[in-house]
């Protein structure tokens, strides 16, 4: 019998009962004691889920960035921009999906493409807007005094329009949040494989969960920016 | 350090570097427009004075000023610092050997008291020891004290940033300064200290500076010299506040002046430099009878009681003095008292004021020094001193 002890051990695990103590049967709502014994397998797609978020809010917000720094320059720019940023923000992201898989393949790449353009729009307009309501006789003075444009722009400009690029990148991470768990459609991973494997018109607790996660998820980037922003703009906390 | 040479030393009060500027035939239009903002201006601000560019809106006079440190591209003609001409090098070095102060101020919000004063010595490299000795001191010289220098901009009053402005356009000892209406959004009791405070400093620094508003008497006060220009960016007249009380150019100046330009020369006088009436002086416990006479005798109704130091106390009547000695207490209290700094047109606002048609006038230690009346001031008003005397601006400020 020694020597079948460890796949005893295995198979005891595998065959463990994840029934929640009879409340699939019971067809309830919520399962809580499911929950704590299916509680593992939410692990991977949780980190994979911030990994799609964090990638795409991140390559989002640099690729906005330039883009709103090009358009500050170039005034002509800014319409441009703002026309193809919007078209990408309308595309439903699953139809983007299969739009991209001829080019990237199915994974994680593709749906981080595909999200990645969905938060230009968000980060685009907001940063315009904060640079454009960089007050004209603070501009004025900063040239006066004898800042190059380049020092303009990252010395006041942009620091002025911070309350702005933050209000952007957490209303863009927040909608990302969401949105990622249709990553799975792209073969992305995520937290939409447990929503869609969970998926099932009787048994509702795994899609609860799913979704409570990504909701938590939300509320945790929400709260990280908004503290990077407070951090950041110490200024704003203190006018009369 | 880099570009140390370029470096002007910091010197609050040496009032050593300043140079002067020369307009040279400036013209400027703007690209799609038929007339000029700026037509063939020539002028020279000597050292160390305060020009006022002043006139009506769209005269071209902040045109004029902005091109000093190309804020606004001339079109023609030339511009020179001291012997070199703006146009030389980058616009950016330029500025910040210039100093700028404009109406909204423009403060940096994200930027402390400190940090805003420091900007141009920080762009110009200087090391962060050097940077913050010069904000004290620059704070020190504009009167604020040095618990400000942490707090942002949002959290100090209008004037308040008002002055740190002009610290923050001192901050390398610039040899020019210009001023776009600096004082226009302030209300007009502050606007009136910013203004003798700015003269005072100005005693102190001696720099260049070209100051632009569209208030006559703002001109006056503050001018050592005064451009008046008219639409089309025509010069008008460039002369003393003095001569362009005495002598309007034309009749746009002379419009544009003021029908009460007589009343305006009393801005340009200190009360010290007219003749002031003697009054009897007594003192308490004193015997009546000297000052009896010289009652009888005087120009005012009135003696002054002082005390031992010569400083008044208050008026006596000739029924306060019936007696053998000058009472303890005087009839009525000695106000209002006037600084003889103080313009006549301060002077005669305060009698106006205050009821009483006389007023004590003390010197700088506070001793009485005469007595002023209306009657003094308008007799001044049509007398030939008007016509000659006038101090620098500097020397003008009054309370």
């Amino acid at each position: 019998m020694a020597d079948l002890f460890p796949l005893a051990e295995v198979s005891e695990d595998f065959f463990r009962d994840r029934s929640g103590g009879g409340c699939i049967e019971d067809n309830r709502l919520f399962c809580p004691g499911w929950v704590v014994e299916n509680a593992d397998r939410y692990v991977d797609p949780t980190l994979q889920h911030v990994v799609l978020v964090v990638s795409a809010v991140v390559a989002g917000f640099l690729i906005a960035f330039s883009l709103a720094v090009l358009a500050h320059r170039h005034h002509w720019l800014s319409s441009p921009f703002l026309a193809a940023t919007g078209v990408l923000y309308t595309i439903p992201s699953i139809s983007f999906f299969f739009l991209l898989l001829p080019i990237t393949g199915r994974g994680a790449v593709t749906a981080i493409i595909a999200l990645t353009a969905f938060t230009l729009q968000i980060i685009f307009r907001n940063m315009t807007t904060g640079l454009r309501n960089v007050p004209d006789e603070v501009t004025d003075a900063a040239r006066g005094i004898g800042l190059t444009r380049k020092q303009l722009l990252w010395q006041v400009e942009i620091p002025l329009a911070m309350p702005e690029i933050i209000a952007g990148l957490r209303i863009a991470t927040v909608s990302t949040v969401a949105l990622a768990t249709l990553a799975v459609f792209a073969n992305g991973g995520g937290l939409g494989t447990e929503i869609v494997v969970g998926s099932n018109i009787t048994f509702k607790t795994g899609i609860i969960v799913a979704g409570s996660i990504a909701v938590l998820m939300a509320i945790l980037f929400d709260a990280l920016l908004l503290l990077a922003g407070k951090l950041l703009t110490p200024w704003t906390r203190t006018v009369r | 350090m880099p570009a140390g040479d370029r470096d002007p030393q910091p010197s609050a009060g040496s009032g050593t570097s300043a140079s002067t500027v020369r307009y040279e035939s400036v013209s400027k239009q703007y690209p799609g427009s038929e007339g000029f903002a700026v037509h063939d201006l020539s002028l020279e601000v000597p050292a160390g004075e305060i020009c006022v560019l002043v006139g009506p809106s769209g005269c071209g006079k902040t045109t004029a000023m902005r091109m000093v440190n190309r804020t606004v591209e001339m079109t023609s003609g030339d511009i020179l610092i001291g012997e070199r001409s703006v146009k030389e090098g980058d616009p950016a070095r330029l500025r910040r050997e210039i100093g700028y102060v404009i109406q909204q101020i423009g403060l940096f919000p994200h930027r402390t008291i400190a940090e805003n004063i420091g900007t141009v010595p920080a762009l110009m490299g200087w090391d962060k020891e050097r940077i913050s000795d010069r904000v004290s001191t620059l704070l020190e010289l504009i009167g604020l004290d040095p618990e400000f220098a942490d707090r942002y901009p949002g959290q100090i009053s209008g004037g308040q940033q008002q002055r740190v402005g002009v610290a923050r356009a001192l901050a390398v000892d610039p040899p020019v300064m210009l001023m776009d209406e600096p004082f226009g959004a302030i209300d007009p009791i502050n606007r009136s200290r910013l203004q003798n405070e700015f003269l005072r400093l100005q005693a102190e620094i001696r720099k260049t500076v070209l100051f632009v508003t569209h208030d006559v008497d703002e001109a006056i006060k503050m001018g050592d010299r005064i451009a008046v220009m008219k639409k089309g960016g025509e010069l008008a007249q460039y002369a003393s506040p003095t001569e362009l009380l005495m002598a309007p150019a034309d009749d746009f100046v002379e419009d544009f002046v003021g029908a009460d330009r007589a009343l305006k020369r009393l801005a340009l006088i200190q009360i010290k430099n007219v003749n002031l009436w003697k009054a009897p002086v007594a003192r308490a416990g004193d015997p009546t009878r000297p000052v009896r006479d010289a009652l009888n005798s005087a120009e005012v109704p009135y003696a002054v009681m002082v005390d031992e130091e010569d400083r008044p106390l208050g008026w006596l009547s000739a029924r306060d003095i019936e007696g053998d000695t000058v009472p303890e207490h005087p009839g009525s209290a000695a106000e209002p008292v006037l600084d003889g700094e103080v313009s006549l047109r301060d002077g005669l606002a305060t009698l106006l004021a205050s009821g009483p048609q006389y007023a004590a006038v003390v010197d700088g230690r506070g001793r009485l020094d005469g007595v002023l009346s209306v009657e003094i001031i308008s007799d001044f008003l049509s007398s030939d001193q008007a016509a000659h005397e006038s101090i620098p601006a500097v020397e003008r400020v009054g309370g």
